[in-house]
C-alpha cells in the first residue's frame, strides 16, 4: 500500500519537472528565435504582443492534453484545414527563423559573393520547403 | 542674433516619427539650456522636408542637426546626450482602417494558437513522449502502463505551469514587475532594424550629414 502511494509520488514528481522542463525549453526556443516578435512587427500590430502570448500559452496547453491523453475533437476536415493552414505558416516561419538565426544565408552570401538576385533565392528556398513537405506526405514517408 | 553664449543640451531618440512633411528641430530633440530664450528659436529650425506623400524615412547625423543650429547661433556650445544618429520616418497620418488591424490581429493570433499547439504536439512525438512515459511507469511501478497515468496528468501540469511562469503573466496579470519575454525580443527586433537602418544609410551614403549635399530636400527612400 506505501509503497504503492511512494511509486505514484515519485511519478508525480517526474512528469511534473519533466513538464516544466519541456515547456521552457520548448516555449523558449519559440520566442527566442523572434517569430512571434516578427509576425506582430510585420502586421503593425506590436500593441497586441501580451495577446499573441497568450494565444501561443493557451496553444501549447490545449496541444499538450490533446496529444497525451489523445482526446477526440470532432471538428471535421474544415477544422483540420483551418489547424493545417496556420500550423503550417507557424512551422515555416520557425524553420526560416532558425536558418536565419544560424546565419545559414549570409555566410553563404559572402562565400559564393552573391550581392543580387537574393528575392531569387528566397523564392526558390519557399517553393523547395514546399515542394519537399508535399513530397514527403504524398509518398506517405 | 550670435550673441547666444552657453551650452545647449540636447538628446534624441534613434527612432522618430513625423506626421508633418516639414521637420523641425524640435520634432527630433528635447533641449535644455539656461538662458531660455535660445529654445524657441532653435526648435522652430527646419532640418528636413518630405515629399508630402507616402511612407518615406531618412537618417540624420547629429553633426547635421549640430551643424544646423551653429548656423544660427555660431557660438553656443552644443552637448548632445542622445543617439549619434536619428532615423526619421514621415508616415501621412491616416490611420488604417479598426478592421483590417482587427483582421491582422486576429490571424497572427490564429498562427500563434495553431503554432504553439502543433509546436508541443510536434516535440511531443519527435520524443515519442508517449513511450517513454510507458517505460518509466513499468520501471516505476513493474506494471504495464494503460497509457493514462499519474505521469501523463502532473506532466500536463507541468507544461501548463511551466509556460505561464515562463511568460510571466495571463491575460492581463502579470506574476512579477518584469517584462516578458516576447516584449524583450519585440525590443531586440526592433533595436536590431534601426542598426540595420542607419548603418545601411551610411554605407549607402544616403545619410543627411555634414559635408554632403541635398540636405534641404531629401527624397527620402521609399518604406517597404
Amino acid at each position: 500500500m506505501w509503497a504503492e502511494w511512494a511509486q505514484q509520488i515519485f511519478l508525480g514528481v517526474i512528469g511534473l519537472s519533466a513538464g516544466v522542463a519541456v515547456a521552457g525549453g520548448l516555449f523558449a526556443f519559440i520566442v527566442e528565435l523572434g517569430v512571434i516578435a516578427d509576425f506582430a512587427d510585420r502586421t503593425h500590430t506590436g500593441d497586441k504582443i501580451l495577446f499573441y502570448e497568450d494565444c501561443t500559452a493557451i496553444g501549447g496547453i490545449l496541444g499538450n492534453v490533446l496529444y497525451i491523453f489523445a482526446a477526440g475533437m470532432p471538428v471535421g476536415n474544415a477544422g483540420l484545414a483551418v489547424f493545417g493552414i496556420f500550423a503550417g505558416i507557424f512551422t515555416g516561419c520557425w524553420a526560416m527563423a532558425l536558418a536565419e538565426i544560424l546565419n545559414v544565408f549570409p555566410v553563404f552570401m559572402r562565400r559564393a559573393k552573391i550581392v543580387r538576385y537574393i528575392a531569387a533565392f528566397t523564392i526558390s528556398l519557399a517553393v523547395g520547403k514546399g515542394f519537399g513537405a508535399g513530397l514527403f506526405f504524398f509518398r506517405g514517408w | 542674433m550670435a550673441s547666444e553664449k552657453g551650452t545647449l543640451y540636447i538628446k534624441g531618440d534613434r527612432d522618430v516619427e513625423v506626421t508633418k512633411p516639414d521637420v523641425t528641430l524640435g520634432d527630433l530633440l528635447s533641449m535644455e539650456c539656461a538662458d531660455r530664450s535660445v529654445l524657441p528659436k532653435v526648435k522652430s529650425l527646419k532640418l528636413l522636408k518630405f515629399k508630402q506623400t507616402g511612407k518615406q524615412r531618412c537618417v540624420v547625423s547629429i553633426l547635421k542637426i549640430i551643424e544646423r543650429i551653429h548656423e544660427v547661433c555660431p557660438s553656443l556650445d552644443i552637448q548632445n546626450m542622445g543617439e549619434q544618429d536619428i532615423i526619421v520616418t514621415y508616415e501621412d497620418q491616416k490611420t488604417p482602417a479598426f478592421i483590417w488591424h482587427l483582421l491582422k490581429t486576429v490571424f497572427v493570433a490564429a498562427i500563434t494558437f495553431f503554432g504553439g499547439a502543433f509546436s508541443i504536439m510536434a516535440f511531443n512525438n519527435d520524443v515519442d513522449v508517449t513511450t517513454l512515459f510507458g517505460q518509466i511507469y513499468e520501471l516505476v511501478t513493474g506494471e504495464v502502463t494503460d497509457g493514462f497515468t499519474i505521469l501523463e496528468i502532473t506532466y500536463s501540469i507541468g507544461v501548463t505551469g511551466g509556460i505561464l511562469i515562463f511568460f510571466n503573466h495571463l491575460g492581463k496579470k502579470r506574476f512579477t514587475v518584469d517584462p516578458t519575454p516576447m516584449e524583450i525580443q519585440m525590443r531586440l527586433y526592433e533595436n536590431d532594424i534601426q542598426t540595420t537602418l542607419i548603418e545601411d544609410s551610411e554605407r549607402k551614403g544616403e545619410e543627411v550629414d555634414v559635408g554632403r549635399v541635398g540636405a534641404a530636400d531629401i527624397s527620402g527612400s521609399d518604406r517597404t
